[in-house]
C-alpha cells in the first residue's frame, strides 16, 4: 500500500516533449514506471522514449485509460492544462511547473475541488512510491535507490530538494518509504501537509511520517491542530527549517493584511512549540531524525 | 511579489474609479514647497518608499503652510524608513476626515483563496483592533470562480454597521477594489484608511499594493513600474546583489539563483536548494559559524551561472572560506556545478588547498563532480555525510585555519 500513486496509476504527461519532461520520462521508464501517453499540441504521432504523444488529452483518453497526469507545461499555459486534465476526468494531477500566476492557481484549485480531483503542487518535484516503482516528476533523478527504498515511513516536504534528503535520512536510519511527496513550496498549493497526513493515516503500511516544514503560512500549525483533533494518530517526526529568519531585520513586513489573516502564525519557533505540544517528535537538529526514527520504529 | 509604489497604486485606483487625494511626486525641498503651494494647504507629505508602516516610522506628516512644508520635506528626505533611504516624496492634499475605514484583499493560504478584510475602524492601529475588537473586522473569502458580488460588499459594510449614503459609497469602492485585485494580478492591496470625508465622499487616502512577479508577463502596463522580488528585501539591493541579479537574469531559463549579503561574516556560503539553504544556514549559526551571505540556487544552472555566483560569494570583503552544501539533487547536474566552482576559483586566482574550502555535492553525475573537485584540490563530500555534518566540518575548519580569531 501507499498513497497517491501505485501500480494502478495510469499516467499521462502534459508537456511531454519539453527538455526536462523528456529527460524525466526517460528516467521514470528506466525505473519501471509505466507512462501511457503524453500530450503536446501539434506533435501528435511523435513519441518520447516510445511513449505516444497526442495533440489533446481527450485524444489520449480515447486511446488509453488514464487517471493521473503530470503537468510540465510552461507557466502561461499551466492553467489551461490543469483545466484540461480536470475536464477529462483525471483524478490526480501533479504540477511540476513553477511560477504559475497565483490567481490562476487559486482558480484551478477550486475547479479541482469541485470535480473531486486531487492536486499536488504547483512547484512539486514529484511523488514516488518505491514499492511499486512508480515515480512522477524528477524525484529521484536517474539514481532513485540512492534515496528512495521501499519501507514503512511516509515523507511529506515543502521543499523539493529536501524530499530526497529526508527520504535519504530515512534510509540512513535503516528504513524505507511508503510514499514520498513533494507538495510544492508555494503559498497556494493543492495538498498542504494536513491533506497528505490524512492519506498517510489511512494507509495501513505507513507506520510513521517525516515532515519537512519551513517559515511562513499556517501549514504546520494546522497539522498541530489536526493531531490534537485526532485526525492523525501515527508518530510524526517534524523538522522546521529557517529559524534564523526570525532574527532578520523587520521591514519585510508589508501592510497589515497578512498579520490579520495569519494572526502571528508562520514563525518556525511557534510551529515547533505547537507541534511539540500536539505530541510530535520535533527534531532540533536535522541529524536527530535518524535516532528519533529508530526509537519510534522500534516500538 | 513586486511592491507597487504609492503613486503608481493611486494612479491605478483612479483609473478604476476609486477616488484618491490629489497628489504630486517630488524629489527636493524646493519642489515639495511648490507642490504644496499648488495643491493648497493643509497638505500631507509622505516618504515615497516601498516599505510599509511609514506612519509609525514618522515618515508621514502634515504641513499647514509653505514654511512647514519645507521643514517637513527636508526632515523626511533625510530619513531612512525601514532601511529604505527616502529619495522622493508624495505631497498630497490633506483630507477633512470624519471616519476612517479599512479594506484589504490578500491570499489566505489556510483556505487557498483570497480574503477580503474590512473594518469600520481603520487607521494605524488596525492590527491592535484585530486583536482586541475582532467584531469590528470582517474576513470574507472569495471563490474566484464565482467572483465577488456587489451584494457581498454591501453585506460586509452593513454587518459592520454602515448605513445610508456611506454604505452605498463604501460598497462600490470595495467591489471596485476587488476588480483591481483581479485585473492587475495583485497579491495584496490595502487601503488604510479609506477615508469618509466631512462632505460624505469616500477617498482612498493611502494604498499598499503588491503584484505577482510571476504574472508580470501579462501586465505590460505594470512590469516596468515595479521591482520584481522586492518583497524579499528588507533594504535596497547592494551593488553586489544587483550584480548577482544580473548573473541570474542573463540565463533566466536555466536555474534560479538568489544572493543576499549578510552583515559581517567570513564563510562564503552557496547552497543548492531553497529548503536546504534554510537548514544549513541554521546549522552554521548553531555551530558557531558566521556566514557572510545567503545564496541558493535551484533547478539546473549552467556552468557560467554557477561561476558568476561563486565569484560573487568570494568577492565580498571579509570572506575567508568557501562552503558549498547541497541536498542530494533530483535533477541538478552536479558535474556542471563542480565545473562552475572550479572556473570561479581559477578566474579569481584562489587556491582551494590554501583557502579553506569544503563542498558537499551529491546527486546526478556526482561521480564526475567528485573527480573534478578532488583533482582541483577541493575537500569534497558526497552522500557519505549529512548536510549538517558538512556545516560542522566547515566551522571546525575555520577554527583550525584561523585559531587566533574567536569563533
Amino acid at each position: 500500500m501507499a498513497i497517491l500513486v501505485d501500480k494502478n496509476s495510469k499516467i499521462v504527461i502534459q508537456g511531454i516533449t519539453g527538455r526536462e519532461a523528456s529527460m524525466v520520462t526517460k528516467h521514470a521508464l528506466a525505473y519501471g514506471t509505466r507512462i501511457l501517453a503524453g500530450v503536446t499540441p501539434g506533435k501528435e504521432g511523435q513519441d518520447v522514449e516510445g511513449v505516444p504523444v497526442y495533440d489533446t488529452l481527450k485524444r489520449a483518453c480515447q486511446e488509453r485509460e488514464l487517471n493521473t497526469s503530470v503537468i510540465y507545461v510552461p507557466p502561461a499555459f499551466a492553467y489551461d492544462a490543469v483545466m484540461e486534465a480536470i475536464g477529462n476526468g483525471i483524478k490526480l494531477i501533479v504540477i511540476i511547473t513553477e511560477r504559475i500566476p497565483r490567481h490562476d492557481v487559486a482558480k484551478f484549485l477550486l475547479a479541482a475541488e469541485k470535480a473531486n480531483c486531487t492536486i499536488v503542487g504547483p512547484n512539486s518535484v514529484g511523488v514516488i512510491t518505491p514499492e511499486d516503482r512508480v515515480k512522477l516528476g524528477a524525484i529521484g533523478g536517474d539514481n532513485v535507490e540512492r534515496c528512495f527504498v521501499p519501507g514503512e515511513v511516509g515523507v511529506v516536504s515543502r521543499s523539493g530538494g529536501m524530499t530526497a534528503e529526508c527520504s535519504w535520512m530515512v534510509k540512513r536510519a535503516g528504513f524505507g518509504v511508503t510514499t514520498s511527496v513533494s507538495i510544492g513550496g508555494d503559498p497556494l498549493i493543492g495538498s498542504p501537509p494536513k491533506t497528505i497526513l490524512t492519506m498517510f493515516n489511512e494507509d495501513p503500511k505507513t507506520k510513521a511520517v517525516v515532515m519537512w516544514g519551513e517559515p511562513g503560512t499556517s501549514y504546520e500549525e494546522d497539522v498541530a491542530d489536526f493531531i490534537k483533533e485526532g485526525g492523525f494518530t501515527k508518530p510524526l517526526i517534524a523538522y522546521i527549517a529557517g529559524r534564523f529568519v526570525e532574527e532578520m531585520p523587520e521591514g519585510t513586513v508589508f501592510g497589515h493584511a497578512a498579520s490579520i489573516i495569519e494572526g502571528g502564525m508562520g514563525k518556525p519557533s511557534d510551529k515547533m512549540a505547537k507541534l511539540t505540544d500536539a505530541g510530535c517528535y520535533v527534531a532540533d537538529n536535522f541529524n536527530d531524525i535518524i535516532q528519533i526514527l529508530q526509537e519510534v520504529m522500534a516500538h | 511579489m513586486a511592491r507597487v509604489l504609492e503613486n503608481i497604486g493611486k494612479e491605478l485606483l483612479r483609473k478604476n474609479r476609486i477616488a484618491t487625494p490629489d497628489f504630486l511626486v517630488v524629489n527636493s525641498v524646493e519642489e515639495a514647497r511648490k507642490a504644496a503651494d499648488e495643491l493648497g494647504y493643509p497638505v500631507v507629505i509622505k516618504a515615497l518608499v516601498t516599505a510599509g508602516k511609514r506612519g509609525k516610522a514618522g515618515a508621514v506628516k502634515f504641513a499647514e503652510n509653505s514654511k512647514e512644508a519645507e521643514r517637513i520635506a527636508k526632515e523626511i528626505l533625510s530619513m531612512t524608513v525601514h532601511n529604505f533611504p527616502v529619495e522622493r516624496l508624495l505631497v498630497e492634499k490633506k483630507l477633512d476626515i470624519s471616519q476612517e475605514l479599512y479594506i484589504s484583499i490578500t491570499f489566505d493560504s489556510s483556505k487557498m483563496m483570497p480574503a477580503v478584510i474590512a473594518s469600520s475602524a481603520g487607521g494605524i492601529d488596525i492590527e491592535e483592533i484585530a486583536k482586541v475588537q475582532p467584531e469590528k473586522i470582517i474576513k470574507h473569502h472569495v471563490n474566484m470562480l464565482e467572483g465577488f458580488h456587489l451584494y457581498e460588499a454591501k453585506e460586509i459594510w452593513s454587518d459592520l454597521g454602515l448605513s445610508g449614503g456611506v454604505l452605498q459609497k463604501a460598497t462600490a469602492i470595495l467591489w471596485r477594489l476587488y476588480q483591481v485585485f483581479e485585473k492587475y494580478d495583485a497579491t495584496i492591496i490595502e487601503i488604510n484608511p479609506l477615508a469618509i470625508t466631512s462632505d460624505g465622499e469616500t477617498v482612498a487616502a493611502a494604498i499598499l499594493m503588491g503584484v505577482d512577479d510571476d504574472a508580470l508577463y501579462r501586465q505590460p502596463g505594470l512590469s516596468d513600474k515595479v521591482e520584481a522580488g522586492s518583497d524579499r528585501a528588507w533594504r535596497p539591493l547592494t551593488a553586489l546583489e544587483k550584480e548577482m541579479v544580473a548573473v541570474d537574469a542573463a540565463e533566466s531559463y536555466r536555474g534560479t539563483a538568489r544572493y543576499t549579503e549578510m552583515e559581517g561574516g567570513d564563510i562564503g556560503f552557496l547552497c543548492g536548494g531553497g529548503g536546504g539553504s534554510l537548514l544549513v544556514y541554521d546549522a552554521l549559526l548553531r555551530f558557531g559559524g558566521k556566514p557572510a551571505n545567503y545564496t541558493e540556487f535551484g533547478g539546473n544552472p549552467t556552468e557560467t551561472k554557477v561561476t558568476g555566483l561563486v565569484k560573487g560569494v568570494l568577492s565580498k570583503p571579509g570572506v575567508k572560506s568557501f562552503f558549498m552544501d547541497a541536498n542530494i539533487t533530483n535533477n541538478t547536474q552536479t558535474d556542471v556545478v563542480a565545473k562552475g566552482i572550479i572556473r570561479a576559483f581559477q578566474e579569481m586566482n584562489v587556491d582551494p588547498e590554501k583557502f579553506p574550502t569544503l563542498v558537499r555535492l551529491a546527486g546526478v553525475n556526482d561521480g564526475e563532480a567528485k573527480k573534478i573537485c578532488l583533482e582541483a584540490g577541493i575537500e569534497y563530500y558526497g552522500d557519505d555525510i549529512t548536510m549538517e555534518d558538512a556545516a560542522q566540518l566547515i566551522v571546525d575548519k575555520m577554527r583550525k585555519t584561523y585559531p587566533e580569531e574567536v569563533h
